[in-house]
């Protein structure tokens, strides 16, 4: 997806969601602050296609290795929970 | 590492907090400048889009908020903002942010002084000495009391008998001056203060060579063997620069080569508080100082104050107990020299057996300088409580917007934090120019000591420690108060409420003037003991005599040559314009030493020796009893026929004419001076030509006095003897004549080195330091909890007053004469400061029950302090109720009315 700004974040969230979903920005301003602290993403201000000046946020190499990380344990966490539910409904 | 990282990002938001706010305000404008764009490609109208925009981004101010709680330290942020906004209210009020701190630093200084003097005194690990913990300094006592100094074979024996300590080494307790001129060059008279030290004496302590080597067994005690010194590093950087060849180098000391074996680690000055320039071998005495050759050999005389390590394992109590035996073992085998003498054995201090009485004294001024940080913090936290009372609807608003009573308590501590913090800042400011004063207080001692006084860590720490402890005591309560605002009635109404509050303040004043009075009293009652001292007659007159010290010997004087400057320097002195009488002497009444030229007895008297009281020796010029206005009871001065040659005469004191002629005429009359073989080895037949009144010599070191012999200088000058003489000038109209007399010296001879300079005053004094610096100290702070008792007086009435302006008012309009409406207010101030004089009042009378060891027989309820104390503070109360007492008075009732 390359670099992003947080507005962008937001619509693309909206078009994934099957369901009309608004982020509220109190969860998602705080969240990339977060990220950034923590040195997984990089701001940089730069100029839209619309020549609109807005902070894209880029992950770095640390933040790639985080997502790997955190992506593994999610699949893990998901599949448990999914197994767990499944052996509830039977 | 993530969260490392994160931390560290905290942190610098927290150092430049306007940054990121900057970029996020960036960030949200241009999140809504995108989503307007989007809205109007999708065909709103323009000022549609902007307000659907605005709509879906939602509160911006509550993200910011939010974005602000996750990328910084929440109460860290608060805290500075608190900071902030404490300053500025601090600012706005500045003369009470200046009586505040003022009074704070002057609380937290005072102590900071007296702690940094009990750090320096009592705490402090001395330089340069291994595991100091495990030494221990043994004295000789009498009858459990005292800690003086012992015998060099008293500690021939300690050292070869004692089992429990690892080695024991001896030193001189006082050391001495030496004249000092470099190999090849003897001209210079330096002087350079010495001390004697057993061989051991480094290797017990564990001290460390800064170069070359210290002393070793082989610098043995062995009279003359090894004529070499050990400097302290600070003399040689003074004198040498740090030369490191000094090791080998060739010192002259009082005329005698000395090699220099090497320097002590920096700071090193063994465990007590004199400071050395040079350390001797013990053997070397001889050398050195010649008159005092014979100290080696004789029992009887105590010079030296040993220590010892323990051996691992060993209690101290352990090692006291044979300490103990081993002195009742010397005192049955040498009963003569050795009778009533206990050895003691402590741990180690910098004031070897007078810690306990320095202990005593220190603690007393802390308790002096904490209860004016206590008034300090009352009056603080009283003018606190009216600001609280102040700022009543501005707390009561804030509570009802929302603000946490926890979160207002710390806003308004902070603000005493503030306080407290700049009050411990200039206290510790002030402790160091309150340090200097203390030492300036002390009379000149008449050997140098090492204390440095800096403010080390630890003084730093207790500082900030107080400081800490201040805000907590001025702030929390005041602070509590404001916060617990019943907010509805304080916003519904504005009248005078919370008599509580004023309640609480009326006893932070009564409290204040408690103590100030304790102050105050605690000064009246030193002052009077000092006045009582002064005022018991010592027996001589010390008042406008300066005592001006040579040492004959380091300049080249010897038997025959000596007597003959001596004379003809007095001579001159004499002839100084300003003089009124003059004379030489060994030594004066009042200070550390005496000298001993043995025993005397009449001829043909029996007894024992060691039952015979021991007489003090003097060698005087003649004009030494006129010149210190000691009144001659019978007989004659020394005059200038009593020369060497003529027949040897003294005189002697009413105390020893007694003793051996009681109930009769002592003129005319012969004594025998013996030496240290008894009255069998007579030394010289005495012809007494005078009796003079006996002088209270109040001596440090075992308190005790004791009758005089003096004897003729002309007649008795021998080098060894003399290796220091006094020059005593009486001034006539009381201007300090040492310069003159510095002058004197050096066109007669510019090689004799002045070793002290100071008035008998001075040299006298030294027994009343303790009662000096107490009643210095609580004097001046005394008059500053006056000042600030004071001032809280009037804060608590004139604030009364101003809340009660209406109903003065009335009560004119209702027929109240200003009169009895000025005694009302005064009243009302005095009972404070009535109950506060009341309860200081017993209070200095326990505190003066403990002071009782201090006061010279001074009944502890003396009248006159208490009473002039209690007099002084009223008058003062009524000073400070008058003025709003006044006002009060002159209340208006149709402006009462008007706003009502």
């Amino acid at each position: 997806m390359g670099p992003q700004h947080a507005y962008g974040i937001a619509a693309r969230l909206e078009q994934i969601a099957e369901h009309p979903f608004t982020l509220n920005q109190g969860t998602l301003y705080p969240a990339l602050v977060r990220l950034e602290q923590r040195g997984w993403i990089k701001g940089t201000w730069q100029t839209t296609e619309n020549r609109r000046e807005a902070k894209y946020y880029a992950i770095t190499k640390a933040g790639a290795r985080a997502l790997g990380e955190q992506t593994e344990r999610w699949r893990r966490f998901a599949g448990l929970v999914d197994k767990l539910l499944l052996n509830e409904s039977d | 590492m993530a969260g490392l990282r994160r931390l560290l990002a905290k942190l610098v938001d927290l150092l430049r907090p306007g940054r990121a706010e900057a970029d996020l305000s960036r960030e949200l404008a241009s999140h809504l400048a995108l989503l307007e764009d989007e809205l109007l490609r999708r065909g709103l109208p323009a000022e549609q889009a902007r307000r659907a925009a605005r709509l879906s981004l939602g509160g911006v101010e509550q993200v910011k908020e939010l974005h602000r709680d996750e990328r910084s330290f929440v109460w860290l942020d608060d805290a500075r903002r608190d900071l902030r906004h404490a300053v500025r209210l601090l600012r706005r009020d500045p003369l009470f942010a200046l009586t505040a701190v003022l009074s704070l630093a002057i609380g937290i200084g005072a102590n900071t002084t007296i702690f940094s003097v009990a750090n320096a005194l009592l705490f402090r690990a001395p330089a340069g000495v291994a595991d100091p913990a495990r030494l221990v300094d043994i004295g000789v006592g009498r009858q459990g009391v005292g800690f003086n100094p012992g015998s060099y074979p008293n500690y021939l024996d300690v050292r070869q008998r004692a089992t429990t300590l690892d080695s024991v080494y001896a030193s001189e307790m006082f050391g001495a001056p030496l004249g000092m001129g470099s190999a090849g060059n003897d001209g210079r008279g330096e002087v350079v203060s010495s001390r004697l030290v057993t061989a051991n004496y480094f290797t017990v302590l564990g001290a460390h060579p800064a170069a070359g080597r210290l002393f070793a067994a082989g610098d043995g005690e062995q009279p003359g063997a090894a004529p070499v010194v050990v400097l302290s590093h600070r003399f040689w950087k003074r004198r040498f620069n740090e030369d490191p060849a000094i090791a080998g180098r060739t010192l002259r000391l009082n005329g005698h080569p000395f090699t220099v074996a090497g320097v002590a680690a920096e700071g090193f000055q063994g465990t007590h508080v004199l400071e050395t320039d040079v350390w001797l071998p013990l053997g070397m005495i001889a050398a050195a100082r010649p008159s005092e050759a014979s100290l080696l050999a004789n029992r009887g005389s105590g010079w030296l104050v040993m220590g010892g390590r323990l051996k691992p394992d060993v209690s101290v109590a352990q090692a006291a107990a044979e300490l103990a035996a081993i002195g009742r073992a010397l005192e049955r085998e040498f009963p003569d020299q050795n009778r009533g003498k206990e050895l003691r054995l402590r741990e180690s201090s910098s004031i070897p057996g007078a810690s306990g009485p320095v202990t005593a004294l220190l603690a007393l001024l802390m308790g002096v300088v904490s209860l004016v940080l206590v008034i300090a913090c009352a009056n603080v936290a009283g003018v606190l409580l009216a600001r609280a009372a102040a700022r009543r609807r501005e707390i009561a608003v804030r509570l009802a917007i929302g603000a946490g009573q926890a979160r207002l308590v710390r806003q308004l501590l902070t603000e005493t934090a503030v306080l407290c913090g700049v009050g411990g800042l200039a206290g510790l400011l002030l402790a160091r120019g309150l340090t200097s004063l203390l030492v300036s207080l002390l009379p000149r001692l008449p050997f140098p000591i090492d204390v440095s006084l800096g403010l080390d860590g630890r003084v730093i720490l207790f500082t900030t420690g107080l400081s800490l402890v201040a805000a907590l005591l001025c702030g929390l309560v005041p602070a509590r108060q404001a916060s617990q605002a019943d907010v509805v009635s304080t916003l519904k109404d504005d009248s005078p409420g919370a008599s509580g509050r004023s309640r609480l303040r009326n006893a932070f004043v009564v409290a204040q003037v408690a103590f100030s009075l304790v102050l105050v009293v605690a000064t009246g009652l030193f002052v009077r003991a000092l006045r009582r001292a002064g005022s018991t007659d010592p027996g001589f007159d010390p008042r406008g005599v300066e005592l001006v010290s040579v040492d004959p010997s380091a300049a080249g004087y010897g038997d025959v040559t000596g007597p003959l400057f001596a004379r003809e320097l007095i001579e001159r002195v004499r002839e100084l314009p300003d003089t009124e009488s003059a004379t030489i002497a060994r030594v004066f009444p009042g200070g550390f030493e005496g000298i001993g030229l043995g025993g005397v007895t009449v001829p043909g008297d029996a007894r024992a020796s060691g039952e015979a009281p021991e007489w003090d020796w003097n060698i005087v010029e003649p004009g030494y009893f006129s010149t210190l206005r000691i009144p001659l009871v019978a007989g004659r001065d020394f005059g200038p026929s009593d020369r060497a040659g003529s027949p040897p005469v003294a005189i002697v004191g009413e105390a020893a004419a007694r003793h051996f002629w009681p109930g009769e005429n002592a003129i005319g009359r012969s004594l025998v001076q013996f030496g240290a073989g008894g009255p069998a080895s007579k030394t010289a037949t005495l012809l007494v030509v005078g009796v003079a009144r006996d002088v209270k010599s109040s001596r440090l070191v075992d308190g005790l006095s004791s009758s005089f012999v003096y004897v003729p200088l002309q007649q008795r000058y021998t080098s060894n003897v003399m290796s220091s003489m006094t020059i005593a000038v009486r001034t006539s109209n009381g201007p300090r004549m040492a310069a003159e007399i510095r002058r004197l010296v050096a066109s007669m001879n510019p090689n004799l080195p002045i070793v002290t300079v100071q008035t008998l005053e001075d040299y006298t004094a030294l027994g009343l330091v303790p009662q000096h610096v107490v009643a210095s100290v609580s004097g001046s702070l005394g008059l500053v909890g006056l000042l600030l008792a004071a001032i809280g007086i009037y804060g608590v009435t004139a604030h009364g007053v101003t809340r009660r302006m209406r109903e003065f008012g009335i009560r004119v309009a209702l027929g109240a004469k200003g009169a009895d409406i000025l005694v009302m207010v005064l009243r009302q101030g005095m009972s404070l400061a009535g109950i506060g004089c009341a309860i200081g009042l017993a209070l200095a009378a326990a505190v003066s029950q403990v002071l009782t060891g201090f006061l010279f027989g001074l009944p502890p309820l003396d009248p006159l302090a208490f009473g002039g104390a209690s007099a002084l503070f009223l008058v003062t109360a009524l000073a400070a109720c008058y003025g709003p007492a006044r006002r009060a008075a002159r209340a208006d009732p149709l402006v009462a009315l008007r706003y009502e």
